[in-house]
């Protein structure tokens, strides 16, 4: 067991309870959490896929840890994938981040991500509805959902199959007036077509940092301009300019450019080491999760 | 009246020289055999008193004993028949006291009085030969040593053959002196795409490197593997005997490692622990010995058990394998490549352009660690092999790369590696690989930012060093330079 941290249960009704979760639809009674209740003011909502692409986690890493410095706190659900990556973005630059558990706020579920929960209990918070110790069930990961779009002021769907929980979380947003952004995807990839969907709906489009900073001004979350790093991938490289636009594996690479396996290899091999490409677990190489 | 004749035992892949004496006596009939021979050597006295009988010949009607000296030394096989039955005719005068003279004597009897083919007959020449002798024994053994250095063979067909002096001394037949091979092994030019794979294979030709290769179900794995054999050097003199050696003594035909060609084994992950290292009563020969001087393919890597994959490393380490039984230790050879397949995932599908993958990264993660570290480091190259689109398997595409022309390659550099303190460059490691590889000033500082960016351990790094060194090899650069440290990096190992 990690160290011990604090627990707390908020009552509806009485001081202390989140002011954001009060405006929320069907606000818990009593409000588990292990952390600091002082965090659990308004933030922005990162969620994804747990099964996400490299691109999915790039961009999760990328927008949740840019907010994060800005001094937005990160709302998410501790899953795997795109939830994981989005709070351990912010972790890493030393923000605010809430994760809200469909089971006992003391329970490290999933294990993955128990490395990330025993940090946010010190440093954060972890909240929960179910009480204390109590196992994750299947029903309620979508109520979950619902506490997520409440603490928040927009939620940023990553990306998000069709149906999945992600898009439950999106529903959610819409139904308790929150702002609902989206990550455009590839058009071919599975994972996108929850987001590409909700852009098709009328959520705002997520496409770079100056686009997210400017959405989180007009929510209220920033005040006042800053610098916005672009995240296009600038380069000449033929090669990496493929890579980045449609992970591919060297052969495919070879054969699209028409150009020898060595050198592709070679040059690929040199992207990586610069860190503008990256080997995904599956063989391919794509843009490298920069965060 | 006794007599003498020369004859031996495997122990491992040798044979160990052992006198048959038989005397023959007055008394009530019998017939022993003593010298601790295992069950084929007591079941010798039935085929041995009928195969003479059966030559129209007498077996003695007397008391029979035969001693196997060293006595202490444990004997098997049925290789004792003919030189028992020499013994007795000789000890009887029906055979003259010089036949066998000159000659060790090996070989099973047939009760009819045929003499049968026994396993290891190779390494009985040979045994025979390090002593001064030739070697008699069965007749359609001939081929199996011809062409061997120093070996004379004689060949007998029946046992009654020998009492009216018909027996033929085997000469090496000259023809296919030339038989290398290439014609009957598989060639490179059959497989469409994989380049990168290709690539992986020439290098690990070059370098004597072990590879990994990942890839889902049917993606070439297996028919890439068989195509290694076809671009490496062809087995040189010694090379040769001592890989036909293994096979000779496994009953194994001798002729394709004779003739050049290297051996291509290729056991099933449920291929028990004896069958793959070697082991068993008689000790036999395993799959990694079988593989001795060329390629071992693991298909289905790791499905193998735990405890197999283990043993593997010390043959990996050392080119040989040590079996450590009751009786004996014994030594067998085992210098190979490995050519480890295994899919991507628990599912096979992770990757796949076409079928999904269900596997989550944990039981990836937890499938791949199935290998473990030690082996893993083992292995200097990692391709992927996936699966070629359909559609240009069909399309005409331009002739890929024949063996014949990559494995001109792959002599050159190995003819560059040949002064290294270690060869294949798979051996070298420590400071005779730093000193090796001569690294430039613009290769070692990649090498360091590739280190940090893709957190290569110690040990990735060294495997890094002797793919690199070999890549340049195959450029026919006398040092490593940032090209071919990257060429090096494509084929690491899985990131942690």
């Amino acid at each position: 067991m990690s160290k011990a941290f604090e627990t707390h249960e908020l009552r509806l009704g009485e001081e202390g309870y989140p002011a954001p979760l009060e405006t929320a639809m069907r606000p818990p009674e009593v409000l588990y959490v292990a952390g600091d209740p002082g965090l659990l003011d308004y933030g922005l909502a990162v969620v994804g896929a747990r099964r996400a692409t490299p691109y999915g986690i790039t961009c999760a890493r990328r927008f949740a840890g840019w907010a994060a410095e800005q001094g937005v706190t990160i709302v998410s659900g501790a899953a795997h994938g795109c939830d994981n990556a989005a709070q351990q973005a912010a972790v890493d630059v030393g923000g605010t981040s809430i994760a809200v558990l469909g089971c006992g706020a003391d329970l490290d579920y999933p294990p993955s991500s128990s490395k990330l929960l025993a940090h946010l209990r010190q440093h954060g918070a972890v909240i929960s509805e179910v009480p204390w110790g109590r196992d994750p069930t299947r029903y309620a990961f979508p109520e979950r959902n619902r506490l997520i779009a409440g603490l928040s002021r927009a939620v940023l769907i990553v990306e998000a199959a069709l149906p999945s929980g992600t898009f439950s979380t999106a529903r959610h947003a819409e139904d308790a007036g929150r702002d609902v952004w989206a990550v455009p995807g590839s058009v071919l990839a599975p994972e996108c077509r929850g987001p590409n969907r909700l852009i098709a709906q009328g959520a705002t489009p997520i496409t770079d940092v100056s686009e997210l900073s400017k959405a989180l001004e007009l929510v209220g979350l920033l005040a006042g301009d800053r610098p916005t790093p672009s995240m296009i991938v600038d380069t000449t490289d033929p090669v990496a300019r493929a890579l980045v636009a449609d992970p591919m594996r060297p052969d495919d690479v070879a054969r699209e450019l028409d150009l020898d396996i060595v050198d592709v290899a070679r040059r690929i091999a040199r992207l990586e080491s610069a860190g503008v490409l990256r080997r995904y677990r599956d063989g391919r190489y794509g843009p490298a999760e920069r965060g | 009246m006794q007599a003498v004749v020369e004859t031996a035992t495997l122990v491992g892949v040798e044979a160990v020289p052992v006198e048959v004496q038989a005397d023959v006596g007055s008394g009530l009939p019998s017939f022993s055999i003593v010298g601790l021979g295992d069950a084929a050597v007591m079941e010798a006295r039935e085929r041995v008193r009928s195969a003479i009988r059966a030559s129209g010949l007498e077996f003695p009607n007397g008391r029979v004993t035969v001693n196997l000296a060293p006595a202490p030394l444990r004997k098997h096989g049925t290789g004792f028949d003919l030189p028992i039955a020499v013994a007795l005719l000789v000890a009887t005068r029906q055979l003259p006291a010089d036949l066998a003279a000159g000659h060790a004597v090996v070989g099973e009897l047939a009760l009819d009085g045929s003499v049968r083919a026994v396993d290891g007959l190779l390494a009985h020449a040979l045994a025979a030969s390090r002593r001064g002798l030739g070697l008699l024994g069965p007749a359609r053994g001939g081929p199996a040593v011809c062409g061997v250095p120093g070996v004379a063979y004689a060949g007998v067909e029946r046992l009654g053959m020998l009492a009216r002096g018909q027996f033929a001394v085997v000469t090496p037949p000259r023809t296919r002196a030339g038989m290398s091979g290439e014609l009957e092994l598989p060639d490179m030019a059959e497989v469409i795409g994989h380049a990168q794979a290709k690539r992986a294979l020439e290098i690990a030709a070059a370098g004597g490197h072990n590879v990994l290769m990942l890839g889902p179900p049917g993606s070439g794995k297996t028919m890439l593997a068989r195509r290694l054999p076809g671009i490496l050097p062809p087995l040189e003199g010694e090379e040769r005997v001592e890989t036909a050696l293994v096979h000779s003594v496994a009953g194994l035909d001798t002729r394709p490692a004779l003739a050049g060609i290297r051996p291509f084994r290729a056991p099933h992950h449920t291929c028990s622990l004896a069958g793959l290292v070697g082991g068993g009563s008689p000790p036999r020969p395993g799959e990694v010995s079988l593989a001795h001087n060329g390629v071992l393919f693991l298909d289905e890597f790791a499905e193998f058990a735990p405890a197999a994959l283990q043993t593997l490393r010390q043959p990996m380490e050392d080119g040989s394998l040590t079996l450590v039984r009751a009786e004996a230790r014994i030594r067998y050879p085992a210098s190979f490549v490995l050519i480890a397949a295994m899919n991507p995932c628990p599912c096979g599908f992770q990757g796949d352009t076409e079928r999904r993958c269900s596997c989550s990264d944990t039981v990836v993660d937890r499938y791949r660690a199935r290998i473990g570290g030690p082996l893993m480091d083992r292995l200097d190259l990692m391709v992927r092999v996936d699966r070629v689109d359909p559609e240009r398997l069909l399309e005409a595409e331009p002739a890929a790369e024949a063996s014949g022309s990559i494995r001109s390659r792959v002599l050159a550099a190995r003819e560059l590696a040949r002064s290294r303190p270690a060869t294949p460059n798979a051996r070298l490691s420590g400071a005779g690989l730093l000193a090796a590889c001569g690294l430039d000033r613009a290769a070692r500082s990649s090498l360091t930012k590739t280190a940090r960016s893709c957190h290569l351990s110690g040990r990735a790094i060294t495997r890094l060093l002797r793919v690199a060194r070999t890549a340049a090899d195959l450029d026919g650069c006398e040092r490593v330079t940032e090209d071919h440290v990257m060429d090096a990096v494509a084929f690491r190992s899985w990131d942690r």
